[in-house]
């Protein structure tokens, strides 16, 4: 290993790719955007929901219910219906995504001391979604109920309406939140753009450049001369991985003071685990160069292999307990997913190498490993 | 007695740079090098000829330890390689220069960068770097173009700049994979000579490869190599007696005629301009001569004239000899006669981009019929002039017709009655023959049946059958260069353009190729306009514009050329000596500037006269080289090319200073 | 009828040319039949977005029945056991490994209370890294203890024998439309397709035209008389003939027959639908590679174009809670129209009529591409 001549292959690397200008821009400028458009439009708190309540009742009671609905920051109302075929159809064409239908004889029934059926259609299409949206019915429901119970008891027993409300609820949940108490959408996905945003523009940016080479003809300055494998491909991937660090630290700064994610662990620490992961994703950027012989089959694959795990298997999206099988199989078998355990232990937890040296660990050998298969891969004295 | 021999064997190795023992080398079914025995000793400079396909690249590669072979030996100074690791090695001790004009370079690096990655990747120390980069630099006179991005060099200069490249960490043994293919011809012999000065300098060892047969005489030992094995080997000379014959060139009246009489006794023949030459199988020049004449009866014969076979003649002929017939022409059908009206006619055509001016006010007329050549160095703006009258760019001033059409306004009308075939035969390399000649003759809008007959006379005018299945990509560049004319020449137009279209094409792809370029024009009536800076083409030309920085210099036709050449500068002295490689040293040193090497002789300009005789020889005889012969020789277009763009490049430095 | 015929020769002999050229190249013909078929294959059968089996870790104070009663309570598919702590303190230090993301704190006393009618509290703390499974999870949580208390309650004041709740409460009903058993993998297995369609339509003409232009078989195009459109056209005539293929064949063996996603709408509208839509996100493809002089430059245009359109075009983020300009930006993504006529035709039963709208959307978005892309791909050569 001799560090003068990485030294030649890495300023070569450099210059050319400070000589092509849209190339250069497009290098940091991607990352950035990606950050910015993600950062304000990537939002997975399900709100506003469009919908509409059919009342069959129409009495003073079914609206003092409704407009538990009305008022909810979580549902936007879109007005009142008697026609549940016009509502059903509005909901296959996404103009609603849920209805309520409160039944007839709802205050006659409820006054009675009687249960009162309420039917919620919800639209499937996004399981998730409508999981949430469920949760929230549910969650208006039952307070409602329990508003009702205690009005019933305290009419019943001749208690205040206080205390019949707490002998109906003898058990309170106290519920804190750690590392994220306000709930803010932003600070738990911030954090985890750096992530997917290093998955995906290092292997881009290794893989073009490395087929590049091949395609032209000059890596028969690499066969022929006395630089070995180890010392060219450090020195070919370097620059790659310097400007993804770059984008990192821009990354870092974006994630943090314009989305105001708050950073609690240790900067160096990151930025340690941070050159390990984007390592990983330039050699799997390097790997794939290896294997194929057209930038076009480079491209495709590169974006097949990053775009899509980075959407799936890393925890950005899907929150990895909730994977099955070969999924997990697949997000465990991918350096994304200890990277995302670093961000939001650093990020929102405020751990560091104490708690985090198993990713780190894993990390580290998942670059090696990487590193070793490009090696053995790449021959200065291939057949043809 | 064994230790005799193997110390005789030792000393004969010490003596050895590369010594291959049954060496072969396979691709997949293919055999590319089959079991070849070769030595190159120290201090020579070893070359290896031979048309494309023949083995040359792959050999020259695992001589470099950058590609595995399957069958024999290969002992590089003392090291067996075998290995990826035994390989690595040598590689101190070697430089390795590939084909294809700076494919090896970085483009968007300046000339010094490219050099810097070079040396410092060999660990060349920072001011040994310095020292070298200056006197390499001087040596190619690259100096003043230190900071010029590579891509923006001419052919010439790329490969001068590779040579540096190599060079910088002071090899023992260079690896050259044709060097010259695509470079102009002055920059051709600036190359040879520049080689042969470091050489000479330096002792180093050099096994370098090319296409061009004539250039065979600047090796001091070659290979000649064919279909993977070795025919000849040896110096020039060796290789020049291969096959025993006399060439004749002939002005005769009707020569289309003279040429279908002919070529029933004659096989090896062609058509050059307005001439014919003819390879009689007979030493004897005198009874060679009257062979043809006796073949001619009932012709006028204008002008006769007798010829030692060149190299490239020879190598056809034993090709011939041994049995590899080349297939006849398909027919061609008789076009229109009419050969007055004007096919393109260029009136002022300028093009600029942004700073500099690549077209500056060409005016030319081609009339139908004529082979027509637009001559010039790399970047002398052959292709803008050629891309501006296809309708490729739009010239920024000027206007022309093309084809009885206006340029700038009826493009379209042009484009269905002309053929253009690019500098890179613009060929789709992962389609085969057929689905390359069925997409041109698609794309032109033939229909099924005019398809099918297109398609197998291109496949019969190419040669190619039995390849139609083939990928193009996988073909040697001699048939996909004629696979590319044909697919050119699909839709039957009226006006083929050919943007160099031989470079770095064998001698024997070139030869069918104009002979089907013949025919077009004479018989076909197509019009040809060729761009080209490979000067044996030139003289297959019936009318020749030289174009120098944008403008044309020179417009006539090849012996109208040659004459004022001849008259201007006196004429052309072949000198032979003892040690040319010092003498032409000498020689450039002193008033006779043109001096340059060709294989053991030394060419000048000087008219052949006592003074000049008596001044050279004494020239020679102080630096203690004895001159054993010296005669005229007849200008070739390649020395009316050469003389001209130096007369420019005189005048311009001439007007910068 | 002459020129018509010598069209339609140009454009079929160019297309074929594309495909061709398409299926020499091995690595990414496998690569490709992978995409449509295995990736969404995993996608669908392996990813789920809801909340799954929460680690949970339990700290019981009162190892009494009542406690026990109240943990067994959260149980799959909403929370799973991971073990229990054995110092209420320990609870801050498994959030922070990341070994549970959920820890209950049941007090001393607990059964006690609840038999003396006070008021007993339990602490949940919950890993809100990931905000929308926090509020999830805490929302479970609370609506569990909050029915077990109610129970427990009722019991107490005599209204119910049974453990069962009567009374003037509300009774909750839902039914949830077009998946009603909210399968993932419907909705995972579009989603994964249409990911798959916009990278091929987006990355194939487009690297098709880059590597024209680098290798500098478009001049040969050039001089002939193809037209501009002939040339771009017939690319994404071919790359659309090839994704429509693999699309269909993907939507009936893997959407419906692995995932038995039901065709509620006409499947054959849905491969119509993604024909225009392949076509539209082509000239997308197209315009980048009129912008770009070699492979490394495309390469990362079409990642800032094709990752923002992936996941903000609706499938991924509900477009109702995005901000109003990220709305208006998703307007111009092909995708968002075509994620809702996708899982309209398949999910709901939409039909040409209803889709109107996106159809529109996908129409002019696809005209302006190709013209700014023929007015490009002119003005670049001239």
């Amino acid at each position: 290993m001799n560090l003068y001549r990485i030294q030649a292959v890495i300023s070569k690397e450099w210059r050319e790719i400070v000589r092509d200008r849209l190339f250069l821009t497009l290098a940091f400028v991607v990352p950035a955007m990606l950050m910015l458009l993600f950062g304000y439009g990537l939002s997975l708190d399900v709100e506003d929901i469009p919908f509409a309540i059919v009342d069959h009742d129409n009495t003073q009671l079914s609206r003092d219910y409704a407009s538990r609905y009305t008022s909810s920051r979580y549902f936007d109302f879109k007005g009142y219906s008697q026609d549940e075929s016009l509502l059903s159809k509005k909901l296959s064409t996404n103009e609603l995504r849920a209805y309520i239908v409160i039944p007839e004889n709802f205050e006659k029934n409820l006054m009675a001391g009687k249960p009162a059926a309420v039917q919620s259609i919800l639209d499937g299409t996004f399981p998730a979604r409508a999981a949430t949206s469920k949760g929230y019915i549910t969650a208006i429901n039952t307070a409602y109920s329990s508003e009702l119970l205690a009005s019933y008891l305290s009419k019943a027993k001749g208690v205040s309406a206080e205390i019949a409300a707490e002998a109906l609820a003898p058990v309170s949940v106290s519920v804190r939140y750690l590392y994220n108490q306000s709930l803010l959408s932003t600070w738990s996905i911030a954090p985890k753009l750096i992530m997917v945003i290093l998955m995906v523009s290092p292997p881009f940016l290794t893989a073009l450049g490395v087929v590049r080479e091949k395609e032209r003809g000059s890596i028969y300055n690499i066969y022929a001369s006395t630089v070995s494998r180890a010392e060219f491909l450090i020195g070919k991937i370097t620059p790659y991985v310097l400007m993804s660090v770059v984008n990192a630290i821009i990354l870092w700064v974006l994630a943090t003071f314009l989305f105001g994610a708050p950073f609690k662990g240790d900067f160096l620490f990151f930025l340690l685990a941070t050159c390990i992961y984007v390592m990983c994703t330039t050699g799997i950027g390097l790997v794939i160069s290896v294997l194929v012989e057209t930038q076009v089959a480079a491209m495709v694959v590169t974006a097949i292999a990053t775009v899509v795990p980075a959407a799936l298997y890393s925890g950005v999206l899907v929150p990895i307990p909730s994977l099955s099988g070969q999924a997990q199989i697949i997000a465990h078998a991918l350096p994304a997913m200890y990277y995302t355990n670093i961000l939001t232990g650093t990020f929102l937890k405020g751990t560091g190498m104490a708690d985090l040296w198993q990713d780190v660990l894993i990390l580290t050998l998942y670059a090696a490993g990487l590193f070793l298969v490009g090696y053995s891969l790449f021959s200065k004295r291939p057949r043809s | 007695m064994t230790a005799t021999v193997q110390m005789s064997e030792a000393k004969a190795s010490a003596s050895l740079a590369v010594s291959a023992r049954g060496f072969s080398k396979r691709y997949g079914k293919d055999t590319a090098v089959n079991r070849i025995d070769l030595d190159i000793h120290k201090g020579e400079i070893y070359g290896l000829i031979g048309p494309d396909g023949a083995g040359k690249s792959s050999f020259m590669k695992a001589v470099a330890g950058v590609l595995s072979f399957e069958e024999g030996t290969l002992q590089v100074f003392d090291t067996q390689v075998d290995s990826e690791a035994s390989a690595e090695l040598i590689k101190q001790r070697i430089g390795f220069m590939p084909q294809g004009l700076g494919l090896n370079m970085y483009p968007d690096l300046s000339v010094e960068e490219n050099i810097d990655f070079f040396a410092r990747l060999r660990l060349v120390p920072e001011k040994e770097l310095t020292s070298r980069k200056h006197r390499l630099l001087g040596m190619t006179r690259l100096e003043a173009f230190r900071d010029r991005p590579m891509k923006n060099l001419s052919g010439g200069m790329k490969q001068k700049l590779g040579l540096v490249c190599t060079l910088i960490h002071e090899p023992e043994l260079i690896i050259l994979d044709e060097p010259t293919t695509g470079v102009d011809p002055v920059s051709r012999r600036d190359f040879w000579s520049i080689l042969a000065r470091l050489l000479r300098e330096q002792g180093i060892t050099a096994l370098v490869s090319t296409a061009y047969m004539d250039e065979a005489t600047r090796f001091q030992r070659a290979a000649l190599m064919y279909q993977g094995k070795v025919l000849a080997e040896g110096e020039p000379d060796v290789i020049g007696n291969l096959a025993q014959g006399t060439m004749i060139t002939i002005d005769v009246d009707s020569q289309a005629d003279a040429l279908q009489t002919l070529s029933r006794q004659f096989e090896q023949i062609e058509a050059v301009g307005s001439r014919l030459r003819i390879w009689v199988d007979e030493a004897d020049a005198m009874l060679a001569e009257q062979q043809l004449r006796d073949a001619l009866a009932g012709f006028t014969i204008q002008h006769l004239e007798c010829d030692t076979p060149g190299l490239e003649d020879v190598f056809v002929a034993k090709l011939r000899q041994e049995g590899n017939v080349v297939a006849d022409l398909p027919a061609f059908e008789a076009g229109n006669n009419d050969k007055t009206g004007v096919a393109i006619e260029a009136h002022e055509l300028s093009k600029r981009f942004d700073d500099f001016t690549a077209v500056d006010k060409i005016s030319f007329t081609v009339p139908k019929g004529e082979i027509f050549g637009l001559l010039g160095a790399n970047g002398a703006g052959k292709t803008t002039a050629i891309k501006m009258l296809t309708g490729i760019q739009l010239p920024t001033r000027g206007e022309g017709q093309v084809a009885g059409a206006n340029m700038s306004t009826a493009a379209q009308l042009i484009k269905q009655r002309i053929g253009y075939m690019s500098q890179a035969f613009s060929l789709y390399l992962d389609l085969s023959v057929s689905e390359n000649i069925n997409l041109f003759a698609g794309v032109y809008g033939l229909d099924s049946k005019m398809r099918r007959e297109r398609s197998a006379w291109i496949i019969e005018l190419a040669d190619l059958q039995g390849y139609e299945k083939e990928l193009a990509g996988s073909l040697p560049m001699g048939l996909r260069q004629r696979l590319a004319l044909g697919c050119a020449l699909v839709h039957k137009p009226q006006i083929l353009f050919l943007d160099e279209p031989t470079s770095g094409v064998d001698p024997l792809g070139r030869r069918r190729f104009w002979e089907i370029l013949f025919n077009l024009a004479r018989v076909q009536n197509v019009t040809i306009l060729a761009t080209t800076h490979y000067m044996s083409e030139a003289e297959h030309c019936d009318h020749l514009a030289l174009m120098y920085a944008g403008r044309i210099v020179a417009d006539d036709t090849p012996d109208n050329m040659k004459a004022a050449v001849t008259a201007e500068a006196g004429g052309l002295l072949e000198v032979s000596v003892d040690k040319p490689i010092v003498a032409v040293g000498v020689l450039e040193e002193s008033q006779y500037k043109g001096a340059a090497l060709f294989g053991r002789q030394i060419h000048l300009w000087a008219p052949d006269d006592q003074t000049n005789r008596s001044r050279i020889t004494s020239l020679l005889a102080d630096a203690g080289i004895s001159v054993l012969g010296m005669q005229a020789r007849t200008l070739s277009m390649e020395d009316v090319f050469v003389y001209r763009v130096l007369q420019q490049e005189q005048a311009r430095e001439k007007n910068a200073a | 009828m002459t020129t018509l015929r010598i069209g339609m020769t140009r454009m079929r002999v160019m297309t074929s040319k594309e495909l061709m050229q398409l299926l020499r190249d091995t690595v990414l013909i496998i690569f490709t039949i992978y995409a449509f078929t295995f990736d969404i294959y995993w996608a669908g059968s392996g990813v789920s977005l809801s909340l799954n089996n929460a680690a949970l870790m339990v700290f019981d104070g009162d190892s009494s029945y009542a406690s026990r009663e109240l943990t067994s309570r959260f149980r799959e598919p909403y929370f799973r056991h991971v073990g229990s702590l054995s110092h209420s303190r320990d609870t801050n230090d498994v959030l922070d490994k990341g070994e549970a993301m959920v820890t209950l704190d049941i007090p001393e006393g607990f059964e006690q209370s609840l038999l003396r009618g006070e008021q007993s509290t339990v602490q949940m703390q919950v890993d809100s890294t990931n905000t929308v499974l926090g509020l999830l999870a805490s929302s479970y949580g609370q609506q569990i203890v909050g029915r077990y208390g109610l129970e427990v309650a009722m019991k107490q004041q005599g209204l119910s024998a049974d453990g069962g709740i009567s009374g003037p409460i509300l009774d909750d009903r839902h039914r949830v439309w077009f998946n009603p058993n909210q399968e993932d993998s419907w909705f995972m297995s579009i989603a994964e397709l249409l990911t798959i369609i916009t990278v091929f339509s987006m990355m194939l003409p487009a690297a098709a035209m880059v590597r024209e232009k680098e290798r500098g078989t478009i001049e040969q195009l050039l001089v002939s008389p193809l037209s501009a459109f002939q040339v771009m056209f017939s690319k994404v005539l071919a790359m659309t003939l090839v994704i429509v293929l693999l699309t269909s064949i993907s939507l009936f063996l893997v959407i419906g027959g692995l995932f038995g996603v039901p065709f509620k709408g006409s499947p054959w509208l849905f491969l119509g639908l993604s024909t225009l839509y392949v076509f539209t996100t082509s000239g997308l493809g197209l315009v980048i590679a009129t912008f770009s002089r070699n492979m490394a430059q495309a390469g990362m245009l079409i990642i800032l174009l094709i990752a923002p359109m992936i996941f903000l075009s609706g499938a991924w983020t509900p477009p109702e809670a995005m901000p109003t300009v990220m709305r208006w930006l998703m307007m111009v993504s092909p995708l968002h129209y075509f994620i809702d006529a996708g899982y309209g035709v398949l999910l709901k039963g939409a039909t040409f009529t209803t889709l109107a709208p996106q159809i529109s959307g996908m129409c002019v978005l696809g005209g302006l591409n190709f013209a700014l892309g023929l007015w490009r791909f002119r003005r670049q050569f001239a």
